[in-house]
């Protein structure tokens, strides 16, 4: 009964977004949060897009969220790990060729040549368009569920194999006393 | 020790839902030797199936079936929403009993006063707070203070908040009643790892199940309710886990589905006795649903504190939930610790590049509070069936239509204002709040207790008006929201339930 408090924001998004689009007849527009699990093993899954777009998309999710510390490779993980899990919807794969192909467009320049400002440009050029929001819904995602940018973050992930946190931390806070 | 009982036996009380409300209520009947039946859609997890991970949880206890408009957060879970929840319990003041007398009449609102007071259900609370292991009560100490809640003592003392404290949660601090004290695990949303939390699964559940007069039915999802040709209700119909039908027959029956689903189960039960729905000759029915005033509000801090190494929720400032008319709005709230994970943080994020993730880089830094307010009942603010959409068992799915009242949304700009002078008198920055209707929720209303049957659902037992063994035992009796989290109050009210109808079964009358 509680809250709800503070689910994950994440957390029935998709099933009401799915609701209102069935209410309101259109189909196929939404794209849910991709959901991966801590536990389980990153997915491995071909991408199924071709090396460039794969190359380009890449780029744009840590355009999207660039923690400089991330190496690329988990930036690959997460859009495989998108992909993977939307594996029986091509939606996602179908935004990306789409978004693959604007980016090309915008400058009439492939993507991966122009500087990063210009890059930067062509997806605030291109960020209203639905494609571009559910890709970035996508990545978000799956980007911060990721072990490794977890561990960037300072963030713990699941404790109860380390009995907690009561004995690691919890309540532990050392600037309070010179605040205000 | 539990026992089984036949179809056609109708003996038994039959429960519907296994959560706060309808396990509270199973056991205390059971304990007073009256034979249950506790039907619950969902499976019986073990403590071994609850994992650190909100994400599979929420598909192993999560309550998924299809339902249109404002998202609600039910767990259909043996324990119901209990495995989920928070854990804060404050009680209800008086003048929040007397709601339409103390406020007035609001513009656009259905507010009336509740049949009892908060004297009459005192020792009901009592009785809650010592089975749920209220921390401050009952000899019980105060939770422990995470880093969250130290931030928001010190930033509520600066702004100049007097009543601040780290009581009022139903973890255990230490271990009480089997159960063993918090380890400061975090992910409470997902269910309780060690049963620190109070939950109906391993405690009323596990207790009714030693008496001889309780069957729990798990994976079983109630359709339809029965009744005969006097309005009395004989059965309830039922689909088991492989979706065969039966009908279990009833000496009452009271239906506890955390307010969506039993409307749901109420509206789908018309017949031509009851043509709209069971119960709701008023037109009440369904209608009046509360969720509570919410925001999430978060704050980065000059320093680490970590809010993920903590329970979620373990202290409030109840300073501001008085009815203070000054404040341009009726009623009050509460500002409650919240922590939470990176995802749940980022989903909030609207911009994208270098400004989002330098906010995510400063994870460790935030400290955040939940909001939770009175929300005054409206006629328009619904649970109703669709017209043609059906779920897996044929039935109308619910439709919940939602819309926040002005009194609210100023309610929600004062706690958000009040929350950011808070945070940033000790230091904080880039303050942000959630604004609107959240995703999180409190269910309250759509079959409220009224004095006047054509004011409300059910009497000041819970009982359905005009079905005389027909009870609701949820969130859906209050009559109006309060500011206080609801899970204590509906305790002390199925407790309060369980006596009346053990008398009125003690006069014959069940």
């Amino acid at each position: 009964m509680e809250e709800m408090k503070g689910v994950a924001p994440d957390l029935g998004k998709r099933r009401f977004v799915v609701a209102c689009v069935a209410l309101s007849g259109l189909a196929g527009t939404s794209l849910g949060p991709v959901l991966f699990r801590t536990g389980r093993a990153w997915a491995q899954a071909d991408s199924a897009l071709d090396p460039a777009a794969r190359e380009a998309m890449v780029r744009m999710a840590r355009l999207l969220y660039p923690h400089d510390a991330v190496v690329d490779d988990v930036y690959g993980e997460v859009l495989d790990q998108a992909l993977a899990s939307t594996a029986d919807d091509p939606t996602l794969r179908h935004y990306l060729a789409q978004a693959h192909a604007a980016l090309d467009g915008v400058q009439q320049a492939a993507f991966m040549d122009l500087d990063e400002e210009v890059q930067i440009s062509a997806m605030q050029a291109i960020e209203d368009m639905d494609f571009f929001r559910a890709i970035q819904g996508a990545v978000r995602s799956s980007l911060y569920r990721h072990p490794r940018v977890w561990e960037h973050l300072g963030y713990d992930g699941p404790s109860f194999a380390q009995g907690g946190f009561l004995n690691r931390g919890a309540g532990d806070i050392d600037w309070l006393e010179d605040a205000g | 020790m539990a026992r089984t009982y036949e179809l056609h036996d109708p003996s038994a009380v039959v429960v519907i839902g296994s959560g706060a409300g309808g396990g509270t209520l199973a056991n205390e009947l059971a304990q007073k030797g009256i034979d249950v039946i506790c039907l619950e859609a969902g499976g019986r997890l073990t403590l071994a199936d609850i994992e650190n991970d909100p994400d599979l949880m929420d598909e192993r206890m999560g309550w998924n079936d299809p339902r249109m408009g404002a998202p609600v957060w039910l767990c259909k879970t043996v324990g119901g929403t209990t495995m989920r929840w928070s854990g804060i319990t404050p009680r209800f003041q008086a003048h929040e009993f007397s709601a339409r007398t103390t406020y007035g009449l609001l513009d656009d609102t259905t507010l009336i006063d509740w049949p009892l007071t908060l004297e009459e259900l005192g020792p009901y609370y009592d009785q809650a707070e010592d089975r749920m292991g209220v921390t401050g009560t009952h000899g019980i100490p105060p939770s422990f203070e995470t880093s969250n809640y130290k931030v928001l003592r010190a930033g509520g003392e600066k702004i100049g908040y007097t009543e601040i404290t780290s009581e009022r949660t139903a973890i255990n601090p230490v271990a009480r009643d089997g159960r063993p004290g918090c380890l400061q695990i975090g992910f409470c949303h997902s269910g309780c790892k060690i049963a620190a939390k109070w939950s109906t699964l391993y405690t009323e559940i596990t207790r009714a199940e030693q008496t001889e007069h309780f069957e729990l039915r798990p994976n079983s999802m109630a359709l339809q309710i029965n009744h005969d040709d006097n309005g009395r209700i004989t059965g309830v119909v039922y689909a088991d886990e492989s979706g065969r039908l039966h009908e279990q027959k009833a000496r009452a029956v009271a239906v506890a589905g955390n307010v969506i689903e039993t409307t749901r189960l109420l509206l789908n039960s018309a017949s031509n006795r009851f043509p709209d729905g069971m119960g709701n000759a008023s037109g009440h029915l369904g209608r009046n649903y509360m969720r509570h005033v919410t925001s999430i509000i978060r704050a980065t801090m000059p320093g680490p504190v970590n809010f993920h190494r903590a329970t979620r929720q373990s202290g409030l400032i109840m300073d501001e939930q008085y009815h203070k008319p000054e404040r341009g709005f009726a009623g009050g709230y509460f500002i409650e610790t919240a922590g939470t994970y990176p995802a749940a943080v980022a989903a909030g994020l609207r911009e994208w590049g270098r400004p989002a993730a330098e906010y995510m880089e400063n994870f460790n830094r935030l400290a955040g509070v939940f909001i939770t307010g009175e929300d005054p009942p409206q006629a328009a603010n619904r649970i109703a069936l669709h017209p043609s959409e059906r779920d897996d068992y044929g039935l109308a799915v619910p439709i919940i239509e939602y819309a926040l009242h002005p009194n609210s949304v100023a309610m929600q700009e004062h706690s958000i204002r009040q929350t950011t002078a808070l945070y940033e008198s000790i230091g904080g920055t880039d303050v942000r709040a959630s604004r609107g209707v959240g995703r999180a929720c409190h269910n309250i209303g759509t079959a409220r207790m009224s004095s006047n049957p054509e004011e409300g659902v059910t009497n000041r037992w819970g009982q359905v008006h005009e079905v005389p063994n027909l009870f609701v035992s949820d969130g859906g009796l209050f009559t109006s929201s309060a500011a206080a989290n609801p899970t204590l109050t509906i305790v002390a009210l199925a407790i309060r339930q369980a006596d009346h109808i053990a008398e009125r079964m003690s006069r014959r009358e069940l």
